[in-house]
């Protein structure tokens, strides 16, 4: 049982990691597809919860989201093997592909197919804002939170650990 | 050959730690150690070192890390680099999920997760917009972005399928665009 997780964890987030062209934030609707509606390891709103805590903490978005799945999944392991699903395929490849890509990182063939998945990507994660979206606002409240969000964002510039600190502070205060 | 280790190892924890907004907000922040405060490398080397991370998959801060650890200090110095870039933050947000899982049921928890859920679907839109305004140089990769649409909600298959066919579909229509052009 505890192996099998563990075999899936390290499978989910292969998968999710390999195929995320541009960096952690593309792979980020790949690991909401593994971990909410393959695995069924969390809800739609615990990822949006592991979101807001990935987001208040520095660092790369795919491993704090790798470690916090695995952990909820299979504890200590299942961060391990998480983690190494994230990060070991794509470390190899840059060490010992060097040559290889150097040659081809200009190439308009390799150009071409990134240009051709840019769009792909984009989509997928404006699909993620949307899914997370569909839950997220059950009262008016919510969305003048989400509108505060946008004029802070945009407009104050502020940053989004801070939105996201401010923003549970107000929740403490409102909603409880 | 400690020292080194060393090095990088605080390289790339300082790094990590102070880059909010994921892999890409990391990135300057190593150019400014890798380049700037240890010179093991040169600008050039470093773009280099860009150039061929994008090219894969992936986050791309281990992927950078993994080339500079790798250059300076072999395989112990990709080990050294990556606990410094995934370490620190990744035990910061397996405990602060495990009380969140903890506390599930608290209202206190509830409140504060109700108000914090917009503001993650706002980043995340943000995301989406800031590179939506790179990726759409053309109107048939606005093709592409409505195919993906309409296959995604429209049908069952897994985007990875998507993902794949678009590469394909870059290679035969984009990347032969740009070898004509060279050509004349």
């Amino acid at each position: 049982m505890a192996f099998k997780q563990l075999w899936d964890l390290l499978l989910a987030f292969t998968r999710a990691s390999n195929l995320g062209f541009g960096g952690g934030p593309a792979v980020v609707p790949l690991i909401k597809i593994e971990v909410v509606e393959r695995y069924h390891w969390l809800t739609n709103a615990q990822f949006t919860d592991a979101l807001a805590v990935g987001n208040a903490l520095p660092g790369p978005i795919a491993t704090k989201l790798a470690g916090y799945v695995g952990f909820q999944v299979a504890s200590w392991l299942g961060v391990f093997s998480a983690i190494i699903g994230t990060v070991v395929p794509t470390v190899l490849a840059v060490i010992l592909l060097t040559g290889f890509l150097m040659k081809y990182s200009n190439s308009p063939i390799l150009k071409g197919m990134l240009k051709g998945v840019r769009p792909v990507v984009v989509v997928l994660i404006a699909q993620t804002a949307f899914d997370m979206g569909i839950g997220s606002f059950p009262n008016l409240t919510t969305w003048g939170i989400a509108l505060a969000a946008v004029v802070a964002f945009y407009w104050l510039k502020l940053h989004p650990a801070l939105m996201i600190v401010l923003a549970m502070a107000f929740g403490l205060l409102v909603f409880r | 050959m400690f020292k080194n280790l060393w090095d990088l190892f605080i390289a790339f924890t300082r790094a990590s730690n102070l880059g909010f907004g994921g892999g890409p907000a990391v990135v300057p922040l190593i150019k400014a150690e890798a380049v700037d405060r240890y010179q093991w490398m040169n600008n050039e080397e470093f773009t280099d070192a860009l150039a061929i991370s994008n090219a894969l998959p992936g986050p791309i801060a281990t992927k950078m890390a993994a080339y500079i650890g790798y250059k300076v200090a072999g395989w112990l110095g990709v080990l050294v680099t990556l606990v410094g870039t995934v370490a620190p933050t990744v035990i910061i947000v397996v405990l602060l999920g495990s009380l969140i899982m903890k506390y599930s049921n608290s209202p206190e928890l509830k409140a504060m997760l109700k108000a914090v859920r917009p503001v993650v679907v706002v980043l995340v839109a943000d995301t989406a917009y800031d590179m939506g305004k790179k990726s759409f140089p053309t109107i048939s990769t606005w093709g592409i972005a409505i195919v993906t649409v309409a296959l995604l909600y429209l049908t069952n298959i897994h985007p990875a399928i998507i993902i794949v066919a678009a590469m394909l579909f870059g290679w035969v229509v984009y990347g032969r665009v740009k070898k004509e052009k060279d050509q004349n």
